[in-house]
């Protein structure tokens, strides 16, 4: 138990949490935004995964790491909007179509991969670097504070900036109240002259940008090159953290960081003599006890509270 | 008299609008295939491919060789099983994601038996199918009483579960059911008497691993389709699907008819689960079924979640699988072309304002054409 808690202290796993955390953190903040808007995105897998190859194609044939962050991030917005298109204007189940597009990712780009460059595998073969990080002079020297924070990717940081930005988005401006309004009750939102369609594209546009960034990460943070399927069901996890955290920006934010810390803690104790996958199974069983308890609460006390009906 | 000259009227009218639905559901599937099957041959022409030979493989290639139908066949077994193991809770509404972690439930329990316990010859098969039944079953009650009693989120409830099963899964075949003495990843072998005969046994010809499970999927659909039909059970699982205030007004016990939806979904996965253990690897490997539970939803949306159309699905859509294996083997365009041209289908399937748009219109144009009868007929009794 002793090297347990060495290895939780260590400066080396917190900076691996933060870094673990990035793409959940991310994506969750896009799932949350689009829950919030109504329209859940199920297809957050999908952008990520679509963001992560087409940002190491665009960076490694451009030459520029900042064209291919702009590129991927692109598509996983473009994938918002049709996610919303396809429910607003076609009539689509939101869960459906979502799924539609996560295959739809995972066919297009590995055959994208596999046109340009032959390989199955993914982009190893191209060059194309990742994005920088961020080394903080003067807080670098500090001992553990220091070795947790700098050097971290750019991307990270904006991960944990994200949370403080949907809260604000949420909370302080006419757009984050017309979003809100609009996921609750779309009907009174138009009622008062909320424009509802034009909110909730903005909503998945916006959804697609945050998730779209966390595949950026994972192709041009974590390492330099996109591997076939790489997001590994990422997508799905962020969704969780969206629920588990109660659809709300801080607390979203923390689900997202557990999932991260406990990722982050199952690679570590691989070293140890306790069987990875089993602690990995922690988070998602605590969100499932999560989930029933929430759920039991919020049925005891009827149904008094205001709650998004996906809940 | 009148009023049965009305009933009578009505019943027509109720016919025409059903047959005319049927019209629409189906010429919509197959103009869903065909407009897929555009896109995927347009993207080919883009991407610098010869798309005539890519669909000619992809086309005929499946039926050249007997073994191919076999594998064809054996695709197809297990994936109608998990079509059909969504289209149960679809049908009363509740979106299922759960087909993975009821298919691991179900090999794990399937190969646990099949591999430890001894037993006669014919209980050697029937005994774990039915622990894969129950094992899934088993996973689709946790989600589904969650639902059905607490009202939490069913796609959470499903994907979580999803997530820890498969990791369960993981660790038992690298650890405790790892075949001890070799370097491989995998389970020890089932009991040859356990395994599903396969079909070229029987048929004299080669037909791969294609197994007898092929005709217990062929039972299953049946079953279901009359469960669904013909059952009390299966009309409150549709009432409940299709007004689930309109039924719990009529009496019907909604939850208990969302609990019974997932624990049937649940224990058909488990069976497709038990097909990829008895049937066709004999023994637990690693990332047994792939992303085939996602793909089990394609098809049960393709069929309209009506059991008899998902096996006509299921035989579709695999059929394109097995082509695309083929068409990569025989030129340059990879099988992922297929992946996209499933991903359309789903996209244009779910894009529910086509087909009503196109009632609509067909409505609109009957009555159009029984006014202008009627007028002329009045315009006629006016004049004389």
């Amino acid at each position: 138990m002793n090297s347990v808690l060495d290895v939780v202290l260590s400066s080396a796993f917190l900076a691996a949490v933060l870094r673990v955390a990035t793409p959940y953190l991310l994506a969750a903040m896009g799932g949350l935004v689009a829950e919030r808007a109504g329209i859940s995105n199920i297809a957050l897998e999908g952008q990520m995964l679509s963001a992560a190859c087409t940002g190491a194609l665009v960076a490694g044939y451009s030459g520029s790491v900042a064209a291919g962050a702009l590129a991927g991030v692109t598509v996983a917005v473009l994938l918002g909007l049709l996610l919303a298109a396809l429910r607003l204007e076609l009539g689509a189940d939101a869960i459906i179509a979502g799924i539609g597009l996560n295959l739809l990712a995972s066919g297009a780009t590995a055959y994208a991969v596999f046109t340009l460059l032959g390989d199955k595998g993914g982009t190893s073969g191209l060059k194309s670097g990742t994005l920088p990080t961020v080394t903080l002079p003067g807080i670098e020297d500090i001992p553990v504070v220091g070795d947790v924070l700098s050097g971290q990717n750019i991307l990270t940081w904006l991960a944990f900036l994200a949370a403080p930005f949907v809260a604000w988005l949420f909370y302080r401006t006419r757009f984050g109240f017309h979003l809100r309004a609009v996921g609750e009750m779309p009907d009174a939102a138009a009622s008062v002259g909320i424009a509802v369609r034009r909110v909730q594209y903005a909503g998945l546009a916006l959804s697609g940008a945050l998730a779209g960034l966390a595949g950026v990460f994972l192709s041009m943070g974590y390492v330099s090159f996109f591997v076939r399927d790489m997001t590994a069901g990422r997508g799905f996890i962020a969704l969780a953290a969206v629920f588990l955290g109660g659809l709300r920006p801080w607390g979203v934010f923390l689900a997202a960081l557990g999932f991260g810390a406990a990722e982050a803690l199952a690679v570590q104790l691989g070293t140890l003599d306790v069987p990875p996958q089993l602690v990995s199974t922690i988070p998602y069983a605590m969100t499932l006890v999560a989930l029933a308890l929430y759920a039991w609460r919020r049925k005891r006390r009827g149904a008094g509270e205001v709650a998004p009906a996906s809940l | 008299m009148t009023s049965t000259l009305i009933e009578s009227e009505d019943r027509r009218e109720y016919r025409t609008t059903r047959r005319r639905g049927l019209v629409v559901d189906l010429s919509m599937t197959l103009a869903t295939i065909l407009a897929a099957l555009v896109i995927g041959f347009l993207v080919m022409l883009a991407t610098g491919k010869d798309p005539v030979a890519a669909y000619e493989a992809l086309l005929t290639g499946p039926l050249e060789r007997s073994f191919r139908v076999g594998r064809w066949l054996e695709d197809a077994t297990t994936l109608t099983l998990l079509g059909l193991s969504v289209a149960i809770p679809f049908r009363a509404r509740q979106i299922s994601l759960g087909a993975e972690s009821q298919l691991y439930a179900g090999a794990l329990a399937a190969a646990t038996v099949a591999i430890f316990l001894p037993l006669p010859p014919v209980a050697a098969v029937i005994v774990p199918l039915v622990a894969a039944a129950a094992a899934g079953a088993g996973m689709g009650f946790v989600p589904g009483s969650m639902k059905a009693r607490l009202g939490a989120n069913e796609i959470v409830a499903t994907l979580m579960l999803n997530a820890i099963v498969v990791r369960v899964y993981d660790y038992l075949v690298n650890g405790p059911l790892k075949e001890s003495g070799s370097s491989a990843v995998h389970s020890e072998r089932i009991q040859p008497d356990s395994a599903l005969t396969p079909l070229s046994e029987w048929l004299g010809i080669p037909l791969g691993r294609a197994n007898v499970g092929f005709l217990v999927m062929l039972l299953t659909a049946v079953a279901l389709w009359l469960l669904i039909t013909r059952t009390p059970l299966g009309y409150r699982i549709r009432m409940t699907g299709s007004n689930p205030h309109f039924a719990e007004y009529g009496g019907i016990r909604v939850p208990r008819a969302i609990e019974w939806s997932f624990v049937i979904g649940g224990a058909v996965a488990g069976l497709a689960g038990a097909h990829l253990v008895q049937g066709v690897y004999g023994r637990l490997e690693p990332g047994l079924a792939g992303s085939l539970a996602f793909e089990g939803i394609v098809v049960a949306l393709l069929a309209r979640n009506n059991p008899l159309v998902v096996v006509v699905a299921g035989l579709f859509y695999s059929y394109l699988r097995a082509g695309g294996d083929i068409m990569e083997q025989q030129t340059d365009v990879g099988t992922e072309i297929v992946v996209v041209i499933q991903a359309v289908i789903v996209l244009l399937v779910t894009a529910q304002a086509l087909p009503d748009l196109l009632k609509r219109r067909l409505a609109r144009r009957q009555a159009d054409t029984s006014r202008e009868q009627a007028g002329a007929a009045h315009g006629k009794a006016g004049t004389r």
